[in-house]
Parts: structure tokens; sequence; C-alpha cells
């Protein structure tokens, strides 16, 4: 028998993959899913040091929404001070992205790092000086 | 170097990349869909990943460089978003799991299946899906897709001499299973 796999693209292309085509609808759809994506938060749309804040002071417990917006607010950082919601945007964000993991207790939801994200702040706090990237740099290079 | 990659070299706002993935979208998307069947082995599946497979490129869009073609460079974001479905717990657990009911022999489905197989070129492509993935992958690349070794290093980075043996491997694996079949 000679190589079998002379006549295999002709084979495959008449056979399984027989009417088998990405449609224009499908292509439409990536389309939709790109432009939607472009209105999504993104991370450069926050402060270097509000997203340093919130993993640093995340590093050393879970804490729920109100105590990381205090602590922020005691750090002089005024970025959500009169705008709460926006914090609320940025740790879903987060959460979205795997950075952060959150549970529920007693009515109030935690926040705490995940292994993604204490990798992240580890390369930070570590690599600084040698590289100096800024964190958010290195956190939209993990998330992609 | 061409167009589209010249493209990809030079613009970078989001309305350019969004232009660059529509390109890619009509170039490569057949092929990666085929790509992606050959993984998945289902025709829902493989539409549903090869649109997050674009999804994703577009994100990742600015960490393309010239290092490689934008083709390899697309077809690994191919692979191994496939490989991580394989991987994924509804795979494991779900799908798996229907497949194997799957087996549980009906006589008509038997029937129809010996008909089809008679059929050279069915024989053939079945023979190929039935491959382990790792042998299915490279068979695909370089006689469907037509790449070379160092293009299947860049999509898959399994070493070279790696994918000499498994294509020579694959080889041999098909022809038991064709002669077995005749």
């Amino acid at each position: 028998m000679n190589d079998p796999f002379t006549k295999l693209k002709s084979s495959m292309k008449n056979t399984i993959f027989k009417d088998l085509s990405f449609s224009d609808e499908q292509k439409k759809a990536v389309k939709h899913a790109i432009r939607e994506d472009k209105l999504q938060p993104q991370l450069h749309f926050w402060k270097e040091e509000t997203l340093l804040d919130v993993f640093e002071f995340l590093q050393r417990e879970a804490n729920h929404g109100y105590e990381i917006s205090n602590h922020l607010f005691q750090k002089y950082d005024q970025s959500f001070q009169n705008n709460q919601g926006q914090l609320y945007t940025l740790l879903h964000l987060l959460e979205n992205k795997e950075l952060l993991t959150s549970k529920w207790i007693e009515e109030k939801k935690y926040y705490s790092l995940t292994a993604k994200g204490k990798k992240q702040l580890a390369a930070y706090t570590q690599g600084s000086s040698k590289h100096g990237r800024s964190f958010k740099l290195l956190l939209e290079e993990a998330v992609l | 170097m061409d167009e589209l990659e010249q493209l990809v070299v030079t613009e970078e706002s989001r309305d350019d990349r969004e232009e660059i993935i529509a390109q890619l979208m009509s170039e490569y998307s057949d092929g990666i869909l085929h790509l992606v069947y050959t993984y998945v082995k289902n025709r829902a599946t493989a539409e549903d990943l090869t649109q997050e497979i674009f999804i994703k490129s577009y994100e990742k869009l600015s960490q393309f460089n010239q290092q490689s073609s934008i083709k390899t460079w697309v077809y690994r974001i191919a692979s191994n978003h496939c490989k991580d479905y394989l991987k994924s717990w509804h795979y494991r657990k779900i799908v798996l799991n229907e497949k194997f009911l799957d087996y549980i022999p009906s006589k008509s489905k038997h029937i129809d299946e010996e008909i089809i197989a008679k059929d050279e070129e069915n024989c053939l492509s079945n023979a190929v899906m039935a491959l382990p993935v790792k042998y299915r992958e490279v068979v695909f690349l370089h006689y469907y897709e037509e790449l070379s070794l160092a293009e299947i290093n860049k999509v898959t980075t399994v070493n070279i001499n790696t994918l000499k043996t498994r294509l020579k491997r694959a080889k041999e694996l098909l022809k038991d299973k064709m002669t077995e079949e005749v």
C-alpha cells in the first residue's frame, strides 16, 4: 500500500469537512462580540496606585467592598470618593479576569486574591526595580 | 511579509484591530474551523470554539510579534484553545458521558456505518479521526493544511524531531487501521 496520506486532503474535504464552513452569520457574531468588548470597562481605566492598593490590601486577608473603599480612602486615594459604584465595577472586572475571587459570608461578599492575582503582585514587588514595568501593565498582560 | 502582516505591525488602534480580525476570518476561518473539528469532532462545538478563537485573537493581537507568521500565530491560539476545551470540566464530565451513551449499540446505526465505511474516502477520514489526538493534530496540520514541520512546531511548540516521530507513527497506525478494514 502506498502512502495512505496522499489522498487525505481531498478525502477529508469530501467527507467530514463537507459543508463545514464558518458562515457569514458566525463572522458577524464575532464582530459583534468584539464591538461589545470595546464597551466593557478595561483595566487601563483605573489608576496604577488604586490597583496596587487593592491588591496589597487583599493580599493580607479577604475583605468586603466597604472595607476596601475605606482603606483606599484612608490612603488618600480619592478615586471612588464620589462614586462608590465604580469600585464594584473594578472588583467585578478583576473577578471576571480571575485575579480576584469572592465568597459570601453573612450576607457580605468577601474578596481575596486568586493564585493568579498573587502571582502578579509578587512578580511586581520582586521585579519592579529591574524591569520598571507598571503593575497595570503586568495585570493587562496576565489577563489576556 | 504579506499585506495582512504589514497591517498588524503598523496599525494599533481598536478599529484597525477589528479590521485585522475581519481579514483573518475571511482568510483562515474555514481552516481554523476544520482544525477545531479535528480536535473536538463535533460541528456545533467546533463552530462555537472558532468564534471564541477569533475573539481571543482580537484580545491578544497586541502580543503578536513578527517572529511568527500571522497564520501560525492564529493557529496556535486555536490549537491551545481546543486543548483547553478538551481538558475542561465540561468536556470531561458532560461530553464524554454523552459519548459513552452513544456507544451503547443500536442495530440500525451499525448497518449504516458499515455501508458508509465501504467508501474509501470515508474510510480514510474516519481512520484519521480515530487516531489519538497528538497524531491527529500533526496529520491534519501536515497533510491537510500542508504546513511544514517548522510551522507545525510554531503552532504546537512540539519539537521537530518529535513531530517527525509522530508523523511516522501516525502513518503506521493508519495503515494498520486501513488494512484491518479491507
